[in-house]
């Protein structure tokens, strides 16, 4: 297949197909607002994440982004401030993935809910914004597309617009929103007037001296200003994953969204906000030289923040009562876990550790997402939304009480699922990192005590829902067919993510080894 | 003989799959599983009669199997990579074994049929299929090619005595003694593991034989001068020696850990005959003999193997005089022969050692197989005072009982005598030079005395005299499956004493000493494991009384002597009609011997006493500091955690405050750190 046969511009397709997807659901909610054809608006949802998948998938395997001297088509840059390379195909991969997933879990989610097609196209449209944000490799694009997946976020957490904690929720995500845009923006001048440029390569090119800073003085003697600037990056980016001091909207914006809707974010989003991360901190300022203009390797933040963030949101998950709160807390943690990505990277090496956080991302998004749609299908029942509420589940809906199951395991970490793996990979990555910095050893030793800790409460969930009595009160339950079928993919990919390993392994690593090498 | 070998793992799969097929179909066959047992352990003697003549045309048979696993490894002599594997070791040693373990397996399968089948037990497929289950790891031990392999089948074949001592599991002795058994060997075992991972981890290798075997390595080591772990190499041979004799004390039943052998006797009377008499309880010695080149390099464990032999000799059969129960006599006396195996290899007489495991194997297979058919005469009475008066009644089993008895008592010329008086003569020589050996003679020649008392106060009491029972008076009828058994172990125990005739090949200077010559190769063998290899690895000097004749009629005189007064002993005070017990006479000393020089005592005061105190310590550092810790831990978590919740007031207001709060301390840390103030 001749990718290069293609405009270069298609190959920000994944991403287009989103953008369309979502037109077409306005453009039919704008032609028939009463419309309560559910089908075709789910349909369409579907048919737009799964193509954007489809088409992602395939360019991956097209060698989008792979080097030509490895026989790919090497990386395509479609237009000014977007690239597309392994790293953008692999987290669109993601986005798409649990696009799909929650899309198609909404479906029996939403049912008598009105604004079905806004929900939709709202959806879409941050879908767009993430996969955007995969392949954006300059400030603005970068602004741009982390708004365009902020803002219909904060309008599908309080879509829910009978509902208190829902309203509630959406307005304190938006104002801390609006802070954490604000610190963002003034990141961006400040890496601006620091280096002159918006675009990753050349900040970065200013960074290591091979070209003069913008206003023209000497780039070292603006580390304060420029160190600033990368914290203030740094804050946009905790933001949109949730990490410590960021996190604050996290556990209510869970709570209050509708259950699909916290996956999406808690997923979606959150690897979205990694993948720029893991792009602006590799790209536009290289380990290296970074240390002699700022005074120090921003590993050091990311140190800090991963262990702060995999502490509290384990800690603050152990004692939680209500089911869908203690899933926020834990996807906080694993914002943590993900960070150890970042803060084991060295000058010369890390691809192990950085690939390991993208394995855990991507393993993420099926075990967290299908354990907020079990949520969802708890909210479908009626049952509660306490750990006591979801006592003896597992008597009456045996099937997705299992998938319940291995979402927590894995989540834990427990072999043979899949979040056992990336986890390993992430703690022996973080070990090999140890050799460059001990504080890594630090790092390496929260991850297993917090590890630790989170068996307690997810086991805490599967007791719940597998050992304890059930409630004679409770009605028969409803099989919503969609929201099973997603739960049951998401389960099946947790646990056949295993052998499927190789290639996703070596997607990753790949991925990981082209943005830091 | 061309492939023979290819064969050879028939041997051991044989009972295997009778094991299988007793335990998921035994219940709807006709005999139980008795059936494929029988002809599983006939196929693997007539196998292992193959093998016996393949090694005899000279050829012999060393093969690596199936390596498991294999890596590297830093052993302490340099060898940088170590295998672990299953293989298998033919060579005249194992040849000779394994005729003798499935020749007594296939006759205790025999037997069984009159023994337990006939007599309407239940459960019998978990009967045959712990026989099967015993045959192949018994005959999987024997042609084991490495340590390692010989120690997981050492194992399995104490499993199988713990299954079997318990077959009638729903008394309260059964299962006790079998917990017992299991535990002392355990016991032993665990010595036996750590000496082989020492072995293991200082030589890199756990062959037995060939140029990459551990004994050959360790002659290396001995030869440089070397030091291993920080000890001189020959005294870290002999440590890693006596951690595996460990295991064959345990094993072998050797004084300090005989004691479970006696209560083993719970085991149904086959059983006893099979495992605890022939074939497991040999193990151990086998194990020396299989590994006798790495003892023959440390005179101090040789010297320890006779001393425990001999003194284990004399301590058993002391208190085999004192016992009532004709499978207690038996028992003790095992004890006590496997005693004198242990003397003769300790003083270098590795053809006298085999050569006693062999007769010992058969004449005592017959004993307790003779004891099984007068149990099952008497109505399953044990008790010798009860009976008496057999000897016409059941000609058959008493002239094969005599028979063994004979043997046992080393009476010339019945096999017993000729491999206990090479024993005796063997240490005797040794002893000659070296005083601590001469003490273990002693006893040794002491214990002679003993056991021709034991073995014809046994005789007089059971088949002799006047009946003392209405069993005794009426006793129930035995069939062929019973005598068939009996008759050709009853041969055996007579004649098999020509294999090794050494004191007549010595007298009359003629060469007739076949086994000597067998186990030395001369027909077929590997180099480093027959007997003149060894005999050149042995330390020991030896003397002889004016003349090697002249010591070899003193040593025979002695022990025969000796044999006889016993007996003479014993028909003097029981040859009677009416016997009465003599126990009185013997005053205390008989009360301390009757009740087993109080060894069961003092070993359940050394497990209540102190070891259970010191477990009650260790649970309570368990319970209190590891608990404490991770209870601490816990709580601590928990405690956290709902301060950590706290954080999240819900008053937006306060996030936003936290949120630059916590942005300003990163601010300020990190801009020390990167010293931009």
């Amino acid at each position: 297949m001749a990718i290069y046969e293609l405009p270069e511009w298609t190959a920000l397709g994944p991403a287009l197909i989103l953008a369309v997807t979502a037109l077409a659901l306005f453009a039919f909610d704008s032609i028939s607002p009463r419309s309560t054809n559910r089908q075709l608006l789910a349909g369409t949802a579907v048919a737009g994440s799964l193509t954007s998948l489809g088409v992602a998938v395939w360019f991956t395997v097209a060698g989008v982004g792979t080097p030509t001297a490895d026989g790919g088509n090497g990386v395509i840059d479609p237009t000014h401030g977007f690239v597309v390379d392994q790293l953008a195909l692999y987290f669109m991969i993601i986005v798409a993935v649990v696009t799909a997933l929650i899309v198609v879990a909404s479906y029996d989610y939403l049912v008598d809910h009105a604004y079905q097609a806004e929900y939709y196209s709202l959806v879409i449209l941050a879908a767009t914004g993430m996969s955007l944000m995969a392949a954006a490799d300059s400030l603005v694009t970068i602004l741009i597309a982390l708004e365009l997946a902020s803002l219909p976020s904060y309008a599908l957490v309080a879509i829910l617009k009978d509902n208190r904690g829902s309203v509630e929720a959406g307005l304190k995500y938006f104002l801390i929103g609006s802070l954490s845009s604000a610190i963002f923006i003034y990141g961006i001048s400040l890496v601006y007037g620091a280096t002159g440029h918006l675009e990753l390569a050349a900040i970065a090119e200013v960074v290591s001296g091979e070209t003069e800073a913008g206003s023209g003085h000497d780039i070292t003697e603006m580390g304060g200003l420029l160190g600033l600037g990368i914290l203030m990056l740094i804050g946009g980016f905790a933001f949109k994953t949730a990490s410590v001091p960021f996190h604050f909207w996290a556990p209510e914006a869970y709570e209050g969204a509708p259950a699909p809707i916290s996956a999406f974010l808690s997923s979606a989003s959150k690897a979205a906000g990694f993948v720029v991360l893991f792009r602006v901190f590799t790209e536009a300022f290289p380990l290296g030289e970074i240390g002699a203009v700022i005074g120090f390797d921003w590993t050091v933040a990311f140190i800090v923040l991963a262990i702060v963030t995999m502490t509290l949101g384990n800690f603050a998950a152990a004692t939680q009562d209500s089911v869908k709160r203690m899933l926020a807390y834990s996807s906080i943690g694993h914002a943590g876990y993900a960070l150890i990505g970042l803060a084991g990277l060295t000058a010369d090496g890390g691809e192990l550790v950085m690939g390991a956080a993208m394995m855990h991302l991507l393993v993420y998004g099926f075990m967290n997402t299908g354990a907020f749609l079990f949520v969802a299908l708890a909210e479908h029942w009626g049952v509660g939304r306490t750990f006591e509420d979801y006592n003896g589940l597992a008597a009456q809906a045996p099937v997705a009480c299992a998938a319940m199951a291995v979402f927590m395991f894995s989540l834990a970490g427990i072999p043979p699922f899949g979040g056992f793996f990336s986890k390993y990979f992430l703690f022996v990555g973080a070990l090999e990192a140890a050799t460059a910095s001990t504080a890594m050893l630090v790092v390496a030793a929260v991850l297993v005590i917090n590890s630790a800790l989170s068996l307690y409460y997810y086991s805490r969930l599967v007791k719940a829902i597998w050992i304890e009595d059930p409630p004679a009160t409770r009605d028969r339950l409803a099989q919503p067919t969609g929201l099973y079928a997603a739960i049951i993919v998401a389960a099946v990919m947790t646990i056949v993510i295993l052998p499927g390993f190789g290639p996703v392994v070596d997607a990753a690593l790949d991925a990981a080894g082209a943005v830091v090498g | 003989m061309e492939g023979a070998f290819s064969y050879a793992p028939a041997i051991a799969a044989f009972p295997l799959v009778a094991f299988v097929v007793a335990l998921v179909f035994g219940k709807w066959m006709p005999k139980k599983g008795a059936i494929a047992g029988i002809a599983a352990t006939g196929a693997s003697l007539v196998f292992s009669l193959w093998m016996l003549a393949a090694v005899a045309s000279g050829e012999t048979y060393h093969e690596t199997l199936y390596e498991w696993t294999a890596g590297e490894a830093a052993s302490e002599i340099g060898a940088d990579t170590i295998g672990f594997s299953f293989g298998i070791l033919i060579d005249p040693l194992a040849a000779l074994m394994l005729v003798i373990v499935s020749l007594v397996a296939f006759l205790v399968h025999v037997f069984s049929l009159g023994y337990m089948n006939a007599e309407g037990e239940t459960g019998l497929p978990r009967y045959y299929a712990g026989l099967g289950l015993f045959t192949f790891s018994m005959l999987s031990f024997v042609y084991a090619d490495n340590l390692l392999m010989a120690f997981m089948f050492f194992e399995l074949v104490g499993l199988c005595s713990f299954l079997l001592i318990g077959f009638w599991f729903r008394t309260r002795s059964a299962p006790s003694a079998a917990k017992k058994a299991f535990l002392v060997t355990r016991f032993g075992d665990y010595f036996f593991l750590l000496g082989v991972v020492a072995i293991a981890a200082t030589f890199g290798t756990l062959q037995f034989a060939g140029d990459e075997s551990f004994v050959a390595a360790a002659e290396a080591a001995i030869d440089d001068g070397g030091q291993l772990f920080g000890f001189d190499a020959e005294t870290w041979v002999t440590i890693t020696g006596l951690l595996v004799l460990g295991g064959v004390i345990g094993k072998s039943a050797q004084f300090p850990l005989h004691t479970w052998l006696p209560d083993a006797m719970e085991g149904p009377t086959t059983v006893s005959a099979l495992i605890h008499a022939a074939t497991m309880v040999a193990a151990g010695v086998y194990l020396v003999a299989r590994m006798f080149g790495y003892y023959a390099l440390s005179p101090t464990t040789l010297a320890i193997i006779a001393f425990i032999g001999g003194f284990t000799a004399l301590f058993a059969a002391t208190m085999g005089v004192v016992k009532d129960d004709v499978k207690q006599v038996l028992a003790y006396s095992t004890i006590s022969q496997y005693g004198y195996m242990m003397l003769g290899l300790g003083v270098g007489g590795y053809v006298a050692g085999v050569f006693h495991l062999m007769n010992h194997a058969f004449f005592k297979a017959l004993l307790f197989l003779g004891a099984g058919a007068v149990i099952v005469l008497m109505h399953h009475e044990q008790n010798m005072w009860k009976m008496g008066g057999l000897k016409d009644k059941a000609p058959v089993t008493y002239y094969t009982f005599l028979a063994g008895a004979l043997a046992l008592a080393g009476i010339i010329p019945f096999s017993g005598f000729w491999s206990k008086d090479e024993i005796l003569y063997d240490a005797l020589i040794v002893g000659l030079e070296e005083p601590l050996i001469m003490a273990a003679y002693a006893m040794g020649l002491l214990a002679v005395f003993f056991t021709g008392f034991y073995t014809f106060r046994m005789v007089f009491l059971t088949f002799h005299g006047e009946p003392r029972s209405e069993a005794a008076e009426d006793p129930h009828p035995v069939g062929w499956s019973i005598k068939l058994p009996l008759i050709v172990l009853g041969i055996l125990a007579v004649v098999a004493g020509i294999a090794n005739l050494a004191p007549v090949a010595k007298l009359a200077n003629v060469d007739i000493t076949f086994l000597e010559h067998w186990l030395d190769g001369e027909y077929g063998g590997i180099d480093e494991v027959t007997y003149s290899a060894y005999s050149e690895l042995l330390a020991y000097e030896t003397g002889v009384i004016s003349s090697e004749q002249v010591t070899v009629l003193i040593a025979a005189g002695l022990s025969l002597l000796l044999a006889f007064s016993g007996a003479g002993l014993a028909w003097k005070l029981y040859s009677d009609p009416e016997p009465t017990a003599h126990k009185e006479r013997l005053g205390s000393a008989g009360t301390v011997v009757e009740d087993n020089y109080y060894q069961d005592e003092y070993q359940v005061w050394l497990a209540e006493g102190v070891t259970l105190p010191l477990a009650r310590v260790a649970d309570r550092f368990d319970q209190t500091v590891i608990d404490g810790t991770v209870n601490g831990v816990s709580t601590a978590s928990l405690f956290g955690s709902s301060w950590v919740k706290r954080i999240q007031t819900g008053i937006v207001t306060n996030y936003a405050a936290l949120l630059i709060a916590g942005f300003i301390a990163l601010l300020l840390g990190l801009g020390v750190y990167g010293g931009w103030f």
